[in-house]
């Protein structure tokens, strides 16, 4: 297969040529898509970052959120030198879908789930990130 | 005549008592001893229970406790007769001369069990309202084994008679023959019994409940006043003092091997009452079900040990079933490995021993052939002494005469599972408050939380997180990891895989409507987009948050 890491191979510290963002997609200039490649470490494959969120949290909790009612999934942190920070997640995205799955109406379990399922080494992100939002929304209006 | 009645069935309790210790035969005098204390039990349970529900399993008891001593009756009369004639006990390895085989045992498995209805028109139109309702039961029988099904309610709204529950029956021999008797009672507000004669003879159809309790009753009715001791009357065991519900048999039939089958049959019934009988069900006359069997030597291994097969060496063989598994040594049996290689042992393949071309003296070996498809495959096996072939050429032999005598059981391991013992419905996990939901843990040192993503993710944590300053409240740990032990939980509808230090999510307290927020909508999966695009965003004032801030930590999860 095209573009999967070899198990076993620790991160890249530079990034991958192939791993370099697609420009921003046409529909929604707010939105990104990050393609992770998930890291072997014993038996478990690790994205390297944290999420916070889910319908069933608490949203006012969530420092990252614009809108304190927002329940969506948020990264909470990104592990240095991790697979995430490599391909060009960032601390406060919002995460709107994981390979083609919606993360916005989930629960924190469900959520994390559909990131660790054990049969899938590339996860594929739809994000929002709020500096890009407000970029975009500064450049409207300039 | 109720007298006399009474002083025979005490004489006959006696008698079968003393019949039992006479033998000496202590297992079957301990299930008669038990099954006489469960029947007492069942009497003074159906004198003193009240609700109908109660009578009904209460006689159900009664009936099957009765069946089940008549039972064991017949078999002390058939050995004490075999003693008193001067021969042992028939045991199935004594049976003929010593070199005759007999099968292995095997077991039993009935499941699924379905009994179509057929309701007429008239059913619907007679009763104005009324729903008849009847309880029935299955009665299965197979050598001296006797077991029952639940008891079952049933009414013209229903198109089947359902059985859930799953009855085993080991040590069974393929020449077995498992009887079905359905039971019915009919499920009535009233509760009349017309005249002592026939109350007494209603009491003893519902003691014996066989057949042989219509006899009893067709001959006390015709003798009248004689104490029904004809020729044929069988054993009268004690009644129950009050009359209760009345079971009467619906229906029997027989299965043998011919009816076993990996998958669903559908047998025919041989209905035994007619419409003038109180407890009538309209039957279609068949049943359906699943009838398994499992030979002993098709799930235990028939012979093992050290074979030098060619081109292979030294190997481990285990002869199971239809398989003649090869392992590189002992050990890897007993690990559950895959075997090193595997030979096909089914009524096609041919056994021989020695080989073909065999110069004298040669080793003990045995051939084995199967055919697939066009070809003939043989592998030829080397034992160690002339008495291990001897072994294996034994176990050869009455692994292919279990296979002749259990036929379609052996082409397949066909799948039984043990049905767990019969519980009473289970008590409904309690709806708790939100208090019920909170999970206490003593992980509320962020100290402890920053070690714990220390060792997790390696480079230690030297700097807070930035953000960790907006909150005056301990912040929820990161999950444990994957392969940590998993920590009791409370009963729920939702169990996660891995323990969380604060709880489980609380995906049931969508309808726990906070306080000042409106309820949330119903979860759906093709949700549009939110956040981006949003209205101004409405702080919160903390305050406003009240107590739920403490409960609900917000979680975080590494990925």
């Amino acid at each position: 297969m095209i573009g999967v890491r070899p198990r076993g191979t620790p991160a890249c510290p530079l990034p991958c040529p192939r791993q370099q963002r697609p420009p921003a997609t046409q529909q929604n200039p707010f939105r990104q898509r990050v393609e992770i490649h998930k890291l072997r470490q014993g038996e478990n494959l690790i994205l390297g970052f944290s999420i916070g969120g889910g319908i069933d949290q608490d949203p006012a909790q969530n420092p990252f959120s614009e809108d304190k009612t927002d329940k969506g999934i948020y990264v909470t942190r990104v592990s240095e030198g991790g697979p995430a920070e490599v391909a060009g997640l960032q601390i406060g995205d919002k995460i709107m879908q994981v390979n083609g799955w919606d993360m916005t109406m989930v629960t924190h379990d469900q959520a994390r789930k559909r990131l660790t399922k054990r049969s899938e080494e590339v996860v594929r992100l739809l994000v929002t990130r709020q500096g890009l939002q407000k970029a975009v929304q500064q450049s409207m209006l300039a | 005549m109720q007298d006399r009645l009474h002083i025979l069935e005490d004489l006959n309790m006696l008698y079968i008592r003393q019949m039992a210790l006479s033998l000496e035969d202590t297992e079957l005098q301990r299930k008669l001893d038990h099954e006489i204390r469960m029947r007492e039990g069942a009497c003074k349970l159906l004198a003193a229970c009240s609700q109908r529900e109660q009578a009904l399993e209460a006689t159900k008891s009664l009936l099957v406790c009765s069946s089940r001593i008549l039972s064991y009756m017949g078999e002390l009369q058939r050995r004490k007769e075999a003693q008193v004639l001067g021969r042992t006990a028939r045991r199935p390895s004594d049976t003929g001369p010593p070199d005759e085989r007999s099968p292995c045992r095997g077991t039993i498995c009935i499941s699924d069990i379905r009994i179509p209805l057929m309701w007429k028109d008239t059913e619907y139109f007679k009763n104005k309202g009324d729903l008849h309702r009847w309880a029935v039961f299955l009665l299965l029988q197979l050598g001296g084994n006797i077991q029952d099904t639940e008891m079952v309610l049933v009414d013209r709204t229903l198109t089947d008679i359902s059985f859930q529950s799953s009855v085993l029956f080991t040590e069974a021999g393929p020449d077995f023959e498992l009887r079905l008797e359905l039971y019915g009672a009919c499920v009535e507000e009233e509760g009349a019994l017309a005249g002592a004669p026939r109350r007494l003879a209603t009491k003893l159809s519902n003691s014996l409940g066989r057949s042989s309790g219509r006899r009893v009753r067709a001959s006390l009715e015709s003798a009248g006043g004689s104490g029904g001791s004809s020729a044929a009357s069988p054993i009268l065991l004690p009644t129950p003092a009050v009359g209760g519900p009345r079971y009467h048999l619906l229906a029997q039939t027989t299965l043998t091997l011919a009816s076993v089958q990996d998958g669903f049959r559908t047998h025919d019934l041989t209905l035994t009452s007619n419409e003038e009988s109180p407890a009538w069900l309209p039957l279609y006359g068949s049943v359906c079900c699943r009838l398994a069997a499992q030979p002993l030597c098709m799930t235990q291994p028939v012979m093992s040990g050290t074979l030098r097969v060619q081109s292979w060496g030294q190997v481990h063989g285990i002869l199971k079933g239809t398989n003649l598994f090869c392992y590189r040594h002992p050990g890897e049996a007993s690990a559950q490995e895959d075997p090193l290689f595997t030979i096909a042992i089914n009524k096609e393949t041919r056994v021989r021993a020695g080989e073909r071309d065999q110069p004298r003296g040669a080793p003990l070996t045995l051939s084995i052939s199967n055919r697939y498809g066009g070809d003939e495959v043989t592998h030829m096996l080397q034992m160690e002494s002339r008495g291990a072939l001897q072994r294996w050429m034994e176990a050869l032999w009455q692994l292919f005469f279990d296979m002749s005598q259990w036929k379609q059981c052996c082409d397949e391991l066909m799948k039984i599972e043990v049905p767990p013992p019969r519980k009473p419905p289970p008590v409904l996990a309690k709806q708790g408050s939100l208090y019920h939901e909170m999970a206490i843990e003593p992980l509320d040192d962020i100290a402890a939380v920053t070690d714990i993503l220390a060792k997790r993710e390696g480079p230690p944590l030297d700097v807070p997180p930035p953000w960790l300053a907006l909150f005056t409240e301990k912040l929820s740990t990161s999950k444990l990891p994957i392969h940590a032990p998993r920590s009791p939980s409370p009963p729920r509808a939702c169990p996660g895989p891995r323990a969380t230090p604060w709880g489980r999510p609380r995906t049931l307290s969508l309808d726990a409507v906070p306080r000042g927020r409106p309820p949330l909508p119903p979860r759906s999966s093709s949700s549009s987009s939110s956040g981006s695009g949003s209205p101004a965003p409405r702080q919160r004032s903390p305050p406003g948050r009240g107590f739920r801030a403490k409960a609900r930590p917000w979680l975080q999860s590494p990925v």
